[in-house]
């Protein structure tokens, strides 16, 4: 099992949690822990959800970049950045 | 302004001249509205029948289809069309009405979460309650739909929103999402690894019609001559001419095509994703070669397999790029050539019975280059990927990653509608014509010339297959010898044809088939022995290919 912590900045839609908890399950990840706040600045969420699996976190990345909601996906601790796929 | 006539005003916005849909008590504000345009609405006799017609019209055309429900059922009856335009990433834009928004959670008629039940089988969805959002909810999904990796997109906007008066608002166009440019480094590396390769390959995918870069695929090819192989949805793209080209790989692709990938030093995956139907066991799947992935979605790059040289972006840019001259390829050449002979499809076949493989083959010698095919699923849709030429990818229609029984004939008025001019022939089989048997009304109703092949098996062929193959011979379910007398059906439909049993009917059949004025149904009595090969069996590398003895 492999963990990690993956920080989100997305859109505020009434569905964007389940969206991406939807895209987390049917991926094969297991989620450990979950934060959301609303950043009062520009409305936008801030997800950090921290997950396991024996997947590699690269598949996951790349299918919660895909979310068209989802303004950037970044594992803490990394260097690596996922823009958007839209971006 | 009502939220209605926005609707109608964005289609017309996205040039939108033809939908397929089914109307019902939300969505009635968008039907009233469109009596009074030239929108064309074709009454579909199942919402996913709607569906995939849109389906059909969107592949057919090269644009994006536009199918309508209103909310429940309707709804619910969209859902296997979403789910099989997000699998093959067909551009589509599904519009459901909604209960009003005060009703919704109370459990009201017909009300079901569409959202919800969107999730998971469109590439994005809204839910539209505040008129004012209307505008720009459908602005997005069309773009949304068409840019990047296409897809289905779902619009459910309640009643009230639709009854709404709204202010005329300016549609603003959004951009196009622009694709990634190349990366110099990785060019520099693909050029190099297609140089040095001594066994190139190109496996060849749905993104490169998706993104269409058939053109740009046939100068690569010409100007590099690299051996190629396709997948299910990408018949067409390599014209069945090219002397290195091997047909469809996979589970029931051709052993040449198979045989040659697991022996390549390097691939070439031009918009294809590494499907277990089409890789066999993953891990012994084209075993020596190092791989260079060019797609539009950089989450299918590298998804099941390392690659050497990942190239996101756009396939129509991307392939003038990789484009060398004078690769010195003669004994690959060489080789490919000798499989592509030894393993040539054979119609030798004793009996009077008929063959399936070699009706297909003499359909596809006798129809134009402009003929689009749509097939159903099962062994009539492996026989047809087998054995039909198609002239281009938009000619061979055919429900791959979901495997939709009951798709074939609403793809087919679908392409139909897009491209009246073009021939359109049906291949089926008994058990998908009966899943959406009832748009033969459509096609009564919009007196649409689409001739329908039907390879009557009385069975759920390929089930069957593996049940004989794999299950013991224990055939569970898969029985339809009472099947109705499919020829006295059509007639109600006002749709003449008749029934062959021998070889020697055959040509004077496709014959009437092809040269009737309006639709027509030829149904073909197969032997329920005859089973598609080869076969890779579950599991295994796709080298250790059964042949039959048929
Ligand atoms: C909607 C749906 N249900 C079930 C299946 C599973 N399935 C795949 S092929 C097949 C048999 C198809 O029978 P038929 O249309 O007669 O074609 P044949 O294989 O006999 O050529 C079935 C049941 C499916 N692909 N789609």
């Amino acid at each position: 099992m492999n963990h990690h912590t993956l920080t989100i900045q997305a859109n505020h839609r009434p569905e964007t949690l389940e969206r991406l908890l939807r895209i987390t399950r049917h991926r094969g990840f297991k989620i450990e822990s979950l934060n959301m706040e609303q950043d009062q600045q520009n409305g936008q969420l801030c997800i950090e959800v921290s997950v396991c699996s024996e997947r590699p976190l690269k598949s996951l990345e790349g299918q919660i970049a895909k979310l068209w909601d989802v303004i950037r996906v970044e594992e803490s601790n990394s260097p690596s950045i996922r823009q958007s796929a839209y971006a | 302004m009502t939220g209605a006539e926005q609707v109608i005003s964005a289609l017309k916005q996205h040039k939108i001249t033809t939908i397929f849909g089914y109307p019902g008590g939300t969505i009635m504000p968008v039907y009233d509205r469109l009596l009074d345009t030239d929108i064309e609405h074709i009454l579909c006799r199942h919402e996913q029948g709607a569906a995939i017609a849109a389906i059909g019209y969107a592949r057919a055309a090269g644009t994006t289809g536009v199918c309508m429900a209103t909310s429940g059922p309707g709804a619910t009856n969209l859902i296997t069309g979403l789910a099989d335009a997000m699998l093959d990433s067909i551009p589509l834009v599904a519009i459901t009405g909604q209960v009003a928004s005060p009703l919704i959670g109370t459990d009201a008629f017909q009300e079901v979460d569409v959202l919800g039940l969107s999730l998971g089988c469109t590439k994005h969805s809204f839910l539209v309650t505040d008129p004012s959002e209307l505008a720009d909810v459908l602005e997005q999904a069309f773009t949304i739909a068409s840019s990047g990796r296409p897809g289905p997109v779902l619009v459910d906007i309640t009643k009230d929103a639709l009854l709404a008066e709204v202010p005329q608002q300016e549609i603003m166009s959004m951009e196009p999402v622009k694709a990634p440019e190349p990366e110099h480094k990785h060019l520099v590396s693909a050029r190099q690894l297609i140089a040095e390769s001594q066994r190139p390959m190109l496996y060849i995918g749905g993104g490169v019609v998706l993104g269409q870069a058939t053109g740009e695929l046939r100068d690569f090819i010409d100007a590099t001559q690299i051996p190629s192989v396709t997948t299910l949805k990408a018949l067409g793209t390599v014209p069945y001419c090219s002397p290195y080209y091997l047909g469809m790989l996979g589970m029931h692709g051709n052993q040449a095509a198979n045989h040659a990938i697991q022996q390549c030093d390097l691939l070439v995956v031009i918009g294809a994703r590494f499907d277990d139907r089409v890789t066999g066991k993953l891990a012994e799947f084209a075993p020596n070669a190092k791989v260079i992935h060019l797609d539009i979605d950089a989450a299918e790059i590298g998804k099941f397999r390392e690659v050497s040289v990942p190239m996101r972006g756009d396939l129509r840019q991307l392939l003038p790029h990789l484009t060398l001259n004078n690769l010195q390829l003669n004994e690959w050449q060489q080789q490919v050539a000798e499989l592509k002979q030894q393993y040539a499809w054979r119609y030798d076949h004793p009996g009077e019975r008929i063959y399936a493989p070699l009706l297909l083959r003499q359909l596809s010698d006798r129809v134009c280059d402009k003929t689009i095919i749509t097939t159903d699923v099962g062994q009539h849709q492996m026989w047809a990927a087998q054995h039909m030429q198609p002239a281009h990818p938009q000619n061979f229609i055919s429900s791959s990653g979901l495997g939709t029984m009951g798709y074939g004939l609403p793809a087919a008025i679908g392409a139909k509608e897009a491209r009246p001019e073009d021939p359109v022939v049906l291949i089926t089989g008994d058990g998908s014509f009966m899943m959406n048997v009832q748009e033969m009304a459509t096609l009564k109703r919009r007196k649409l010339p689409v001739k329908i092949l039907l390879l009557d098996n009385q069975r759920l062929g390929m089930v069957k297959q593996w049940q004989e193959l794999f299950f013991e011979e224990r055939y569970s379910e898969t029985d339809l010898s009472d099947n109705p007398d499919f020829v006295t059906m059509a007639r109600a439909f006002d749709i003449p044809g008749r029934t062959i049993t021998t070889k020697s009917e055959v040509p004077a059949a496709i014959e009437d088939l092809l040269t009737s004025s309006g639709s027509y149904l030829l149904h073909v009595r197969i032997s329920e022995q005859d089973n598609v090969w080869p076969l890779v069996p579950p599991g295994a590398a796709n080298h250790k290919m059964l042949e039959g003895n048929s």
